[in-house]
């Protein structure tokens, strides 16, 4: 097992830890090893989806049915999810885990992520949803935080894995 | 058929379903039909993503019947939402599409390629079997209860073709919940019914 190919095991670990049944995602390349750890743990139904907005719809009604989950997506697709998040979300007071991608920070190799290094944590701030880095695997534990966060405050968070972590530091 | 007249047939045929409402004239037409407080989410806020909120409530609790009603100008913006439904199947919902062939909560504005979008067609060609489509009130009121039977195999796509609401229907009240309200009161609604845990506290 490589460095980096535990980390799906890891991430699946801790959201079976806070209770998520269901997860929802949508591929981004960085996520690949923990959506097909997910896709193949009996603890979860992993529902793969058309569009990001999808994931917030399904799990937001899942919560209504007190099914624990999380939405998996990259920050391109995180971007579009804006009017979903604030109008159910922020509206009906639905918490709601976010798992996402810190594209286009330092040492994502790919020029298109560009705007997303610009303005992914702006636009975070922007619209008040609270994110937290998960840069290492000392860091994994705050996902069930993240998670419980969501609880308390009835809002949406985000956890947002860095390259380093998901593909290793090259 | 009218569009407040096909859910008050609706609403008479129903009996312990569970419903979600679509941004669009859903809202008001049930909320005239019903003043539902407990068992209908009127999820107004939600452009195209009221059937895949109620796939997540219906995934969850699967002894509960759904109903999830959505306007054809939502549908309009993520009909990709059937291929989650076809791939999740659930036996308990019912995706009741109302199509007025118009954006209905914004003056009846036009819908792109409105006179050819068939969305049977559309529902089968991602490998729905379970299509229905009404145009008259007699047989919606005949056939419906058949058409969303609950102990089938798979989910039911019913397409209901409906004339967009009047001026007189556009004035109709939206149901008067706050929307935090409306999440408690739908909430303490399903735990009642299933014994779950929402809110992680009761009062």
């Amino acid at each position: 097992m490589t460095e980096t190919s535990d980390i799906g095991l890891r991430v699946a670990d801790e959201l079976a830890i806070c209770g998520v049944k269901l997860v929802a995602s949508l591929p981004d390349n960085w996520l690949m090893d923990i959506i097909a750890t997910v896709d193949r743990d009996d603890r979860f139904t992993h529902v793969p989806v058309n569009r990001e907005e999808s994931a917030i719809g399904l799990c937001s009604g899942a919560y209504m049915g007190a099914m624990g989950s999380a939405a998996l997506m990259g920050a391109s697709g995180f971007m579009t999810v804006i009017y979903a998040i604030t109008k159910i979300n922020y509206t009906y007071e639905i918490p709601l885990l976010l798992l996402l991608t810190l594209r286009g920070a330092v040492g994502d190799h790919h020029k298109h992520h560009l705007s997303n290094g610009l303005y992914l944590e702006k636009v975070f701030d922007a619209i008040n949803l609270p994110y937290q880095v998960i840069a290492s695997k000392d860091d994994i534990p705050m996902i069930s935080r993240c998670y419980r966060h969501t609880r308390t405050f009835s809002r949406p968070m985000a956890a947002v894995f860095t390259r380093d972590l998901l593909r290793g530091g090259h | 058929m009218k569009y407040v007249e096909a859910l008050s047939v609706l609403a008479k045929l129903r009996t312990d379903e569970i419903v979600i409402t679509s941004a669009g004239n859903s809202g008001q037409a049930w909320w005239a039909a019903t003043r539902d407080t407990e068992a209908t989410f009127y999820l107004d806020a939600s452009m195209s993503l009221s059937t895949m909120f109620a796939s997540g409530l219906a995934l969850a609790q699967p002894e509960l019947k759904i109903w999830a009603f959505m306007g054809d100008g939502a549908f309009c913006m993520n009909p990709g939402m059937l291929m989650v439904e076809q791939q999740m199947n659930l036996p308990n919902l019912t995706h009741i599409l109302l199509s007025n062939r118009a954006y209905g909560a914004t003056s009846n504005a036009a819908l792109p390629n409105v006179v050819n979008n068939d969305y049977g067609a559309i529902a089968r060609g991602m490998g729905l079997t379970r299509v229905f489509t009404f145009d008259k009130l007699d047989t919606l009121s005949r056939d419906f209860s058949a058409a969303c039977q609950h102990n089938v195999a798979g989910h039911t796509f019913i397409v209901l073709e409906v004339e967009p609401f009047s001026a007189a229907d556009q004035k109709l009240e939206q149901p008067p919940i706050e929307a935090p309200e409306l999440k408690f009161r739908f909430g303490r609604y399903v735990e009642s019914r299933t014994g779950c845990d929402i809110f992680g506290y009761r009062l």
